[in-house]
């Protein structure tokens, strides 16, 4: 008893001390843990509630009230693909050289993106696919897709087109202007936030939904929806956090405990929506969930993060942004496939694609086979959710006392059981709603409690790649890494449409609602997990590979900081302005 | 210190001399080493392959992506004896559909009226024999299917929320199946399979009830609401149906999203299969009714029905899962003698709170005289009993047992 009150007292002298100041060889003040408790908990809660509003079948506005085909959604991603291949080219040699690019390049971007909104307008404003033959193969094959027909095809593909260019041209002028003063992660908040909010009303707002041609509610569901997305509000606070320190241990301390405490918010504003859904007269199917519920969430959660993401700062060590390396468009490409570790990663996420367009599992056990809402809802999400958190509070002794790789390892087979599992208890049980939920529920919750310290590795490990990165080109070139992409994103999406194909055979439909017939609910869940068991058990082979331990990431820290070091001093020398830097 | 025995957190003091000119050229032990602005060997060499592969991994991503998502309009598969009519995609203007030959689209060069420029031909050395389920699923255009003489199986499932979807015709000389004013029956009427979900717009424009409003591009059918003059002959010929006296089996999803107000079931149906009923919004009454020899489902009234009472059947043995969910108009339910099995939420969502009062079925009346008779001889599944709010939870709605029928 004596020695856990010396050890209350201890912390509370180590905080009093250093609550402005932080102790030496650290770099965060206990003060920064209060405000990344507020801030991140802000921005992770505005940032959750956006996950009700997607141009998706998952999302209940499209379920409910646009009744769009299932396989639509495929049509437009497969319509958008070329584009976003050649916009991706500009955006990384944007985003990598944090906005300041060469004057001529500026203009030259500029002129590019005005085009592409041209074009896009003209698309949305004029009927282009009237210019070919009706009868043609072309026009047949557009005709042909789920959903759609020519008109919304040209539509559609204009749309992106306006999209590309309007988020490119924010992009440069933003970046440029606020990314000096509030860092990488940040900037995009301060420009966003108050777009983003109108937006959120007007999805709910807009009857788009009631327009009775389902071609025509596709491609204008689809052109306000990308209009929604040109505007961002991500979970940048907590990102932000990962390069809170340069110190590891510091990095995993913040991120286990404030971060995690901070999560409570959203805990809190899933409980209030779920409460308030239960509340509404026709619950997930009400419009004013999307009217009043969601927006006024958001709104309130959006203005709290705007008030405290300034407290929150990145300590990337990092030359000066006038000084920094230039990045040249082929240095990006070819400098990140020299990345092993981000090979490795990219390697996962590929064969994590098997997975790709299946249901979330846990909503259909909750609304149609429990047929939950309101608290009873919540208090299920919360108990599951709630499994993660003990284990979480103990990551740093879960990452002292195994190595990335054995957790990574492990993480991928307790989920390869866990879904082999839950397709057991649906095979055997099924038909026994209450016993075969009650399994699930179980393996959930266990899946949960065995998910949060790989996640917090996975964090760190992709902070660690970033550092790395910087060390072999230094740039941490998060946005050309999605080079890698380039090469698995053809493959994913071509492996992505099995599932949906299938679940379509099985008679699902964006309503959702062949999950009330018991034998299509089986097979709609049964097959694609079974899919994911397989997925999770290749996962395994690309982490035998991963040998990127603490020395190595130490050493890499001590040359980033020597990096930063020297040109500052240099720059100093010189007489130049400097801003953005940081030495460690 | 290899990965094995050092975990990844373990803080090692490092400290490295780098001198200032080898900041950027600095290699690290085990690690590739920086390239900073050094241009690599065979540079272009590497970019031609780079770019190569991407162009490849591109086009035939997008392909096979096509290829995949690309329907044919019509697709079967050979079985014994014909073909099974697998999958519809509809090209987004047909309205009608023959299901008794394998069937293809040809268009009319230089017709550029999309409506117009296509015919459906028929390949009559190939017979279609079976429809499998889902044929049809969500499609928006489709307002006629006619079945061949020689269809000998239609999955239940077949013709999947179909919502332009008016009237089903089967040939009169099929074996197997029938139909009575566009209602899908087997040959015998003694299974109801189908009811399409815009069957009222047929029987709209059948007694020129019908008025439409348009937006240009594409136009809609308009309720007569209650307040209309001509709403009790709409809700008549419109809004109420007759299952046929020989109907003994309410098949699956038969009537799901329908939009009718009565419905009279005979007396001797046996079976409501599950979701036969399900999201029918308006469905306010379900009458029973003792005639015999009743063929027509239009409804004309009720002298030529019989004897006509409240609710379910005597004699009805099996009420499937979901088979009147989320019907919140009803209100009267009584659950007879004969029952032996209720699904799972049979009757969810039919209860709702509004204004503090309880609206829709608020409470069950069942025959048996107690809740242990009743759960003796019926087999129950979960939540066969609709819930409302209570608080922040759901209650469950009073069962009253040993109940008499409540007169019409």
């Amino acid at each position: 008893m004596s020695k856990l009150l010396g050890k209350a007292k201890w912390l509370f002298t180590e905080v009093k001390t250093h609550w402005n100041t932080p102790a030496e060889g650290k770099y965060v003040p206990y003060k920064e843990y209060k405000d990344v408790v507020l801030s991140v908990g802000s921005n992770y809660a505005g940032s959750k509630v956006l996950e009700y509003i997607g141009f998706a079948s998952w999302c209940y506005l499209i379920m409910y009230h646009y009744k769009l085909p299932y396989l639509t959604f495929s049509v437009i991603g497969i319509l958008n693909m070329p584009l976003n291949y050649l916009s991706a080219l500009m955006w990384w040699l944007v985003c990598d050289n944090l906005g300041f690019l060469q004057k001529k390049t500026e203009k030259k971007f500029y002129f590019v993106y005005a085009l592409m909104m041209l074009f896009g307008i003209s698309t949305i404003v004029f009927d282009f696919s009237k210019m070919f033959d009706q009868t043609g193969t072309f026009i047949r094959i557009l005709n042909s897709f789920e959903g759609m027909n020519a008109t919304a095809c040209f539509k559609t593909f204009g749309t992106h087109f306006l999209y590309t260019g309007w988020v490119g041209a924010r992009n440069i002028f933003w970046r440029k202007k606020l990314l000096p003063k509030f860092g990488r992660y940040k900037y995009s908040l301060y420009c966003d936030v108050v777009p983003k909010c109108v937006m959120v009303i007007l999805i709910g707002w807009l009857p788009v939904y009631n327009i009775p041609d389902v071609a025509t509610r596709v491609w204008v569901g689809n052109l306000l929806f990308a209009t929604y997305n040109v505007f961002g509000f991500a979970n940048n606070l907590e990102t932000c956090t990962k390069t809170i320190s340069p110190n590891m241990q510091e990095r995993i301390l913040v991120r286990s405990y404030p971060v995690k405490l901070s999560h409570f918010f959203n805990t809190l504003s899933s409980l209030a929506i779920s409460i308030a859904i239960g509340f509404l007269k026709d619950e997930w199917a009400d419009i004013n969930l999307f009217r009043f519920v969601i927006p006024g969430t958001f709104i309130f959660f959006a203005a709290l993060t705007m008030i405290f993401a300034g407290r929150v700062k990145e300590r990337i060590p990092q030359p000066p942004v006038e000084k920094k390396v230039q990045i040249k468009f082929w240095d990006g490409m070819f400098g990140v496939l020299r990345n092993k570790y981000l090979l490795i990663k990219k390697l996962v996420e590929l064969i994590d694609a098997l997975g790709n367009g299946m249901l979330p599992f846990a909503t259909v056990l909750y609304l149609y086979t429990f047929r939950l809402s309101g608290l009873p809802y919540s208090l299920l999400v919360m108990l599951v959710s709630f499994a993660g958190t003990p284990p979480d509070l103990l990551s740093p002794y879960f990452l002292k006392r195994f190595s990335y790789k054995q957790i990574m390892i492990f993480y991928q087979l307790t989920r390869a059981a866990g879904n082999a599992a839950i397709a057991a208890a649906m095979w055997f049980c099924g038909d026994n709603v209450n016993l075969c939920g009650t399994i699930c529920v179980i393996v959930l919750f266990l899946m949960e409690m065995t998910k949060t310290v790989p996640t917090t590795a996975g964090h760190d490990m992709d902070a660690r790649i970033g550092d790395y990165q910087m060390y072999l080109s230094g740039e941490r070139l998060e946005n050309f890494s999605s080079v890698m992409g380039w090469f698995t994103d053809p493959i994913k999406n071509f492996v992505g449409l099995i599932i949906p194909l299938m679940l379509l055979g099985y008679g699902f439909n964006s309503n959702w609602e062949i999950l009330f017939y018991d034998a299509s609910r089986a097979n709609i869940i049964i097959i694609p997990l079974l899919f994911d068991v397989v997925g999770f058990v290749l996962m395994v082979i690309p982490y035998l590979f991963w040998d990127y331990d603490s020395e190595k990431q130490n050493k890499v820290i001590e040359v980033l900081k020597r990096r930063a070091e020297v040109t500052e001093k240099q720059a100093q020398e010189e007489g130049e302005k400097v801003s953005g830097g940081y030495v460690g | 210190m290899s990965e094995n025995k050092k975990t990844d957190v373990q803080l090692e003091e490092v400290r490295l001399e780098i001198p200032e000119e080898d900041i950027w050229t600095y290699k690290i032990d085990g690690l590739a080493a920086p390239k900073i602005g050094v241009t690599p060997k065979h540079y272009n060499l590497k970019k031609v392959i780079f770019v190569l592969v991407i162009v490849v991994a591109v086009a035939l991503s997008c392909f096979f992506s096509v290829l995949a998502l690309m329907k044919d309009t019509f697709e079967y598969e050979q079985v014994d004896g014909g073909y099974k009519f697998t999958r519809f995609s509809n090209t987004g203007y047909i309205k009608e559909l023959e299901i008794d030959y394998v069937l293809d689209v040809k268009y009319e060069l230089g017709n550029s009226d999309p409506n117009k420029n296509f015919t459906i031909v028929k390949d009559e050395s190939k017979p279609i024999v079976e429809v499998g389920s889902y044929v049809l699923n969500c499609d928006e255009k489709v307002e006629k299917i006619t079945i061949g003489a020689g269809v000998k199986k239609i999955d239940p499932k077949a013709f999947y929320s179909c919502w332009a979807l008016q009237e089903v015709r089967v040939d009169e000389n099929n074996p197997y199946y029938c139909d009575v004013d566009g209602v899908l029956y087997n040959k015998d009427k003694t299974v109801l399979i189908f009811r399409p979900c815009d069957h009222d717009t047929y029987l709209a424009k059948k007694y020129k009830l019908d008025e439409w409003d348009s937006d240009g591009a594409s136009k809609w059918r308009k309720e007569i609401e209650p307040d209309d003059p001509r709403y009790a002959q709409y809700e008549k010929d419109v809004m109420t149906f007759v299952v046929p006296s020989s109907v003994k089996t309410i098949g699956e999803m038969a009537f799901n999203y329908a939009n009718m107000k009565n419905v009279y079931l005979p007396e001797g149906l046996e079976k409501i299969e599950t979701l036969a009923f399900f999201k029918i919004p308006p469905l306010k009454n379900v009458y029973t009714y003792k005639g015999e020899n009743v063929t027509d489902s239009h409804f004309t009234g009720e002298d030529v029905l019989g004897e006509v009472y409240l609710s379910l059947p005597e004699g009805l043995k099996y009420i499937g899962s979901d088979a009147f969910s989320y019907n919140r108009e009803m209100e009267y339910l009584y659950i007879p003698e004969s029952v032996e099995y209720i699904g799972h939420h049979a009757f969810w969502d039919t209860v709702f709170k509004e204004d503090g009062e309880l609206k829709g079925v608020s409470q069950i009346c069942v025959a048996s005289a107690s809740e242990e008779e009743f759960e003796s001889k019926v087999q129950l599944g979960e939540n066969w009993k609709p819930k409302y709010d209570w608080l922040l939870f759901k209650k469950n709605v009073d069962v009253l047992y040993g109940q008499q029928r409540q007169a019409k």
